[in-house]
């Protein structure tokens, strides 16, 4: 191109492009400054919110903190036991709700393509997205209401729903690894389809369904709102527990609050780096 | 798939004879059984959808049949007398929700953006696994983090000093409380952060490194490789991110009850006291009284049921509209 121009219009261009250069790369510098205030600004109060929940909880914990029945207001030596026990309850029964049917919806989902399929799949998006406390207030009418009881099953209940479109969505991905051929291979092998969803298909999927799982409890665990509608006293659970003695205007009950907090968030953030172990030493044996 | 698994199928001897005939036939049955099986963990879920439609649905009936249809918008909400409307509550949901995702989506992209283009390696990992880590951080400890650490902090330093800032002043003007839409709305931001930068890094990952190269050849900059090759592509899987997290600030009750102040009356400024849809449930559930009242909170849900399902829907339909299709001409033009 330049061959063409006179020796003027060259340097003309020349320093033109100099100066594109120079104010690009200005531009540039400071949208990377930018970036790094960005990232600053999303770390920081993370890191704060867990700083806070490990400082002014661990003054708190103890063994009988954690082993000893809570006690009312202003009376020390309580625990919060049957929290921690409440909690375990209610989000077990909910596992063993929600794991099977998902894992058979799944199934269904894998094996078949069509209306009813692209329909389930739909309504698992659009219940991810509806709001826990909309769940709550369902369980509530469902469970709560007709029985005139709060009770651990309807809580249990409102969790189940809350985990399983996140697994049917989990675990279909998970199957969707298994490669369609392997599917295929032992359909043509004679097998029945039952024996294939068993032998090839859950056992290949196996790594990536309990990561999936595992998050997928992990988020049913930190959920309040559900249980504020089927649970009868917030001593029956840890989110509840921190909701009523952390809005409480008493020391002593805050205080209590943040303790919980921090057993719920350790309890939440092992089951988060379980799944990323099980996920990472799958990527590992691949390679 | 191991070796035994296949060898159990078919194993030698095993073709011809009364003995696997009949297993056959067993196997048959369960073959139906697991068809069976199946069929029911899919329409054991399928039902639980539609009742929780129908379920929210029947039990607000009350409600609109009391109030009408002015539900929606009415802005009174005054349980003593008998008045019940999700205006005010609407609007408040509303605008929290829109101001913490201008707080975080910028911050959520610039660090997605860090983290993908710009962090070296070893310190793009460890942070990534971080922040997906803190993604796990349940809502009810961002609340009390909010509650019991953040609001004093407001109170005596952030609001009045906002307030004092020329012109955008306006904007926080009125007493400093602590619990405010501002708040809530910065705790939403928190809460909403770490899924958005782990789904826009996921997506800016998925931009083919020869997009990038050929950007770069051309004479781009950084960031220019960035704004016209990255961002295009990983458009679809932003507006994903964005509209997820929309989804989750709308819903939120717990911590937005905590932080809020729970005052439903219409906004002066972003630091007065508010109330959503999601915290005046939190906060009118127990005290409603049965019948039209607990029908009210009911029908306050099946308000924010509908607004998150047409947000995601609007999200998705965005979705395949615009940035399909644009998606869609960059693969033929590649």
């Amino acid at each position: 191109m330049s061959v063409l121009l006179a020796p003027s219009r060259r340097e003309l261009v020349r320093t033109a492009a100099r100066r594109s250069l120079r104010r690009r790369r200005i531009v540039g510098t400071v949208v990377q400054g930018l970036c790094v205030v960005a990232v600053v600004a999303a770390v920081a109060p993370l890191v704060a919110l867990v700083y806070y929940t490990v400082t002014r909880g661990a003054s708190t914990l103890s063994w009988a903190f954690l082993s000893h029945a809570p006690t009312p207001p202003f009376i020390p030596g309580g625990g919060i036991s049957t929290a921690i026990t409440g909690t375990a309850e209610i989000v077990g029964l909910a596992i063993v709700l929600a794991i099977p049917i998902s894992l058979l919806a799944a199934l269904f989902l894998f094996e078949r393509s069509g209306k009813l399929a692209a329909a389930l799949r739909f309504s698992a998006d659009v219940l991810t997205g509806v709001p826990s406390i909309i769940i709550g207030i369902f369980a509530y009418a469902v469970l709560v209401l007709p029985l005139h009881q709060f009770s651990t099953l309807a809580a249990s209940f409102a969790l189940a729903m809350l985990m399983l479109p996140i697994m049917i969505r989990a675990d279909e991905e998970a199957m969707r690894t298994i490669a369609l051929d392997l599917w295929e291979a032992g359909i043509a092998l004679g097998a029945r389809r039952g024996r294939v969803a068993r032998s090839v298909v859950l056992r290949g999927a196996l790594p990536d369904l309990v990561t999936g799982n595992l998050l997928a409890i992990a988020r049913a665990a930190g959920e309040t709102a559900p249980l504020l509608f089927t649970l009868a006293t917030p001593l029956a659970a840890m989110t509840l527990l921190i909701y009523t003695d952390g809005t409480a205007a008493f020391p002593s009950a805050q205080r209590t609050a943040w303790a919980t907090a921090l057993v719920l968030l350790s309890f939440v953030l092992l089951l988060s780096v379980a799944a990323r172990l099980v996920a990472w030493r799958i990527s590992r044996r691949a390679h | 798939m191991s070796p035994d698994a296949v060898s159990g199928l078919v194993g030698p001897g095993r073709v011809i004879g009364v003995r696997s005939a009949l297993r056959r036939r067993r196997s048959r049955l369960g073959d139906q059984a697991y068809s069976a099986l199946r069929w029911a963990g899919a329409g054991l879920f399928g039902a639980v959808v539609l009742g929780l439609l129908v379920g929210v649905g029947s039990d607000s009936s009350a409600a609109l049949q009391h109030s009408g249809i002015g539900f929606v918008w009415s802005g009174t909400w005054n349980p003593a007398a008998g008045q019940y409307g999700a205006g005010i509550l609407v609007v408040d949901t509303l605008l929290t929700t829109a101001v913490a995702m201008v707080l975080m989506v910028p911050i959520g992209l610039g660090t997605a953006v860090f983290l993908s283009e710009l962090a070296p390696r070893w310190l793009s990992g460890p942070l990534s696994t971080l922040i997906g880590l803190l993604a796990a951080v349940p809502s009810i400890v961002v609340g009390l983090w909010g509650l019991l650490v953040l609001t004093p902090i407001f109170a005596n330093q952030v609001e009045p000093f906002l307030a004092s800032v020329p012109v955008v002043g306006w904007l926080f003007r009125g007493e400093a409380y602590g619990p405010s839409i501002l708040l809530a709305s910065v705790v939403l931001a928190v809460m909403t952060l770490p899924t958005m930068v782990s789904l826009s890094r996921t997506a800016f990952g998925g931009v083919p490194l020869a997009d990038r190269e050929a950007a770069l050849a051309l004479g781009a900059t950084r960031w220019q490789v960035v704004r016209r090759a990255v961002f295009p592509a990983a458009r679809a899987g932003v507006s994903a991110a964005v509209t997820l997290a929309v989804g989750r600030a709308l819903g939120e009750s717990i911590a937005v009850a905590m932080v809020i102040g729970n005052r439903p009356a219409i906004p002066e400024s972003l630091t007065t006291p508010g109330a959503t849809l999601g915290s005046a449930i939190v906060n009118q559930f127990a005290e409603a009284s049965p019948g039209i009242g607990t029908s009210s909170v009911i029908a306050l849900g099946a308000v924010l049921l509908l607004l998150t399902v047409a947000v995601n829907a609007g999200g998705q339909a965005l979705l395949r509209s615009g940035a399909g299709a644009r998606a869609h001409t960059a693969g033929a033009l590649r």
